[in-house]
């Protein structure tokens, strides 16, 4: 008997246009993405300009300033690509699991463990040379993110326990660990807040245009993406996980292997958001930190679902995302403005990108003009 | 020594309890409440300012759970009209009320994080004349406050309503099945919005506990992830009652324990932190590995 999922994704992934042009497919795929995560948006920016009109402040002036302060000059875009990278591969880790309809929220601890460990080999990596001193470190990265989601997978695809509560649970005894491991183990002397050594100099992950802070981690984090939809789109495997993620009893009935599929997802998402955490901790902050993810884990939730996990969504919605972080990070230096706006518009975006809004009439108009574009 | 620790986890334990009965309702009623942190704080921050502007404890509290009663039920609305996924919803609504409190306390309070209030009133604490030198039992009942009395009161109450009650056999068809439930002229939505209310009213109360009771002033942290604990709570307490306030008090023990052993040395926080976490991915593999056998058996 093989099980069949307990919660399904939150949103149903776009049904995948097959046959075009690459290009003619890609343009497709974005407009659909404009579509889905434009209502989103637009509320989350709504509210935010309740809260700011609330607080006496102009929301035009500050969406302006927060759109130079994120694309205004070189030095902002690379600041807003470096924070662009740990969300991409958690939204990246996110999608690979819900196209199977595996529901997991346990990428952050992956995250936070893979992070951990890069940091830790990374700083032993000293007399190495170049390329296996950043490899080893973020190997042992991926491993330990799929370490984190192994319990979860293994009940998940053997006893149909439910993968949404281990998972979140296992953020927290990872965050826990991962704590007490840095205060008892690699605390480095002297550092007033519990934070590991730096990493190796030839551990680093090298800047791509040396004074900003965007680094090579992007370029694994885009080749991923690529290796993302190639998979799910060419794969024998791939094609199981979308079969799974739309319709369970059917893929069983059809003989799939299901186990296999929930297994991989939730291992799958595990190595990935190691590997994102690796990535961060070569590439950008150089060692681990307490708040060393800022929620990334579930920024790339939000990611992942307002793109209903198309590949181009995802690059766009991580850059939207990295926007408002790498704008929101520097913007209070110029106006009084909290932070915490930031965060007040992607908790917005994220429950508006599962909601479900019932505009018959619309929705209708919609799906005949696509019927009449593709007969 | 084992005075003060049983009276600690008692403490400890009453903020626990109140946000994990309103889970466990909400759970019953077949919604997972991730937001139950969010809930927490709002409670804590209205308690706190109301308290404060009024100078009664009893007013503050009203104040936190008409705040949590109408973030719960906003959450809910989300989660049966709008179709959001439950988890979904519940995880951004806490990221989203996280970010409000600590912007409103940024720019409407001027303060970054911590809001102390002149003139607030704490919760009373009763002390029980006789009772309270009594090694053990004073610990147990002697010097609570109201809040761990109305605990007392709610186990039981819940635990009655829930099991007899027409609101209680309602509540839990619709968790059981709500196509059934519908079929059966139930207004499902409007039951879970009820119970996503009382969710939100009793971890706000949770929230005032926190506030109110023990340091009298209100931080954007204080909740440090108490709701989630609370999840796990009623998870480890198959959302009944009793077992659910149980496995509080097993927490509030934990946590008890981990400042004891601070101050002592030792031990690592960290790790006394995650125990109900893992406690509760063992219950659930354990009951999964046991309905699995269960069914497993039936097939064969």
């Amino acid at each position: 008997m093989t099980s069949a999922p307990t919660q399904s994704a939150p949103v149903e992934p776009d049904p995948t246009p097959a046959g075009d042009p690459p290009l003619q497919r890609i343009l497709i795929a974005t407009g659909r993405v404009a579509r889905h995560a434009g209502l989103p948006v637009v509320i989350a920016l709504l509210v935010g300009a309740v809260v700011l009109l609330a607080t006496g402040n102009d929301p035009i002036a500050v969406y302006g300033r927060l759109a130079t302060e994120a694309f205004g000059t070189p030095s902002r875009i690379n600041a807003t690509l470096a924070a662009t990278t740990p969300i991409l591969f958690t939204a990246i880790a996110a999608a690979f699991a819900y196209r199977a309809g595996v529901f997991t929220v346990g990428v952050e601890g992956s995250f936070v463990l893979g992070g951990l460990t890069a940091a830790v080999i990374g700083a032993n990596m000293g007399g190495f040379p170049p390329v296996v001193a950043v490899i080893l470190p973020l190997l042992g990265a991926t491993l330990a993110g799929g370490l984190v989601a192994a319990v979860p997978a293994v009940l998940r695809a053997v006893w149909s326990v439910d993968e949404v509560v281990t998972t979140l649970m296992f953020n927290f005894i990872v965050a826990g660990l991962a704590g007490w491991a840095v205060q008892s183990f690699f605390q480095e002397r002297g550092q007033a807040n519990s934070a590991t050594a730096y990493v190796a100099e030839n551990a680093e992950l090298p800047a791509l245009a040396p004074p900003g802070q965007t680094s090579w981690a992007l370029i694994i984090g885009l080749l991923l993406l690529i290796g993302y939809a190639v998979w799910m789109r060419r794969s024998t495997l791939g094609f199981e996980f979308r079969a799974v993620g739309s319709a369970p009893r059917f893929s069983t009935a059809q003989g799939l292997r299901v186990r296999t599929v929930l297994l991989t997802a939730l291992l799958g998402a595990g190595l990935i958001g190691g590997l994102g955490g690796g990535s961060h901790a070569l590439g950008i902050v150089h060692r681990y930190s307490e708040g060393f993810s800022a929620s990334f884990g579930f920024t790339g939730i939000a990611i992942a679902l307002l793109a209903r996990f198309n590949p181009i969504g995802i690059l766009v919605g991580a850059i939207l995302f990295g926007a408002l972080n790498a704008a929101g990070a520097t913007v209070q230096l110029f106006i009084n403005l909290p932070v915490q706006l930031i965060d007040i518009l992607e908790g917005t975006v994220m429950i508006f990108a599962v909601a479900v809004f019932a505009f018959p009439r619309l929705s209708k108009r919609w799906a005949a003009r696509s019927e009449r574009r593709r007969p | 020594m084992i005075d003060a620790i049983i009276a600690s986890a008692l403490t400890l334990s009453v903020p626990l309890v109140l946000a994990a009965l309103g889970g466990a309702i909400h759970r019953r009623a077949g919604v997972v409440n991730i937001g139950l942190e969010a809930h927490m704080l709002t409670g804590a921050l209205f308690g706190a300012v109301v308290s404060g502007a009024t100078g009664n404890w009893a007013l503050g509290a009203l104040a936190g759970l008409f705040a949590g009663a109408v973030t719960g039920g906003l959450m809910s609305l989300l989660i049966t009209r709008l179709k959001g996924n439950e988890i979904i919803v519940g995880l951004g609504f806490n990221i989203v009320v996280f970010g409000v409190i600590g912007y409103v306390l940024r720019a409407g309070f001027g303060v970054s994080g911590t809001l102390q209030i002149e003139g607030l009133e704490r919760l009373p604490r009763l002390d029980i004349p006789g009772v309270a030198d009594v090694p053990v039992l004073g610990a147990l009942i002697s010097g609570k406050d109201p809040l761990f009395w109305l605990c007392i009161v709610l186990v039981p109450v819940l635990a009655w309503l829930l099991k007899n009650s027409r609101w209680g056999v309602r509540l839990r068809a619709t968790g059981a099945s709500e196509t059934a439930s519908s079929s059966l002229g139930l207004r499902t939505l409007d039951i879970r919005d009820g119970a996503g209310i009382i969710a939100g009213a009793l971890a706000a109360l949770g929230g005032v506990a926190l506030s109110l009771g023990t340091v009298g002033l209100f931080n954007e942290n204080m909740t440090a992830g108490r709701g989630y604990v609370a999840l796990a709570a009623f998870y480890f307490g198959r959302s009944r009652p009793l077992p659910t306030a149980l496995a509080c008090v097993l927490f509030g023990f934990f946590d008890a324990l981990q400042i004891r052993l601070q101050t002592v040395g030792g031990f690592s926080a960290d790790i006394i932190s995650t125990l109900p976490y893992i406690a509760v991915v063992v219950v659930l593999a354990l009951t999964g590995i046991r309905e699995y056998s269960r069914s497993a058996r039936k097939l064969s």
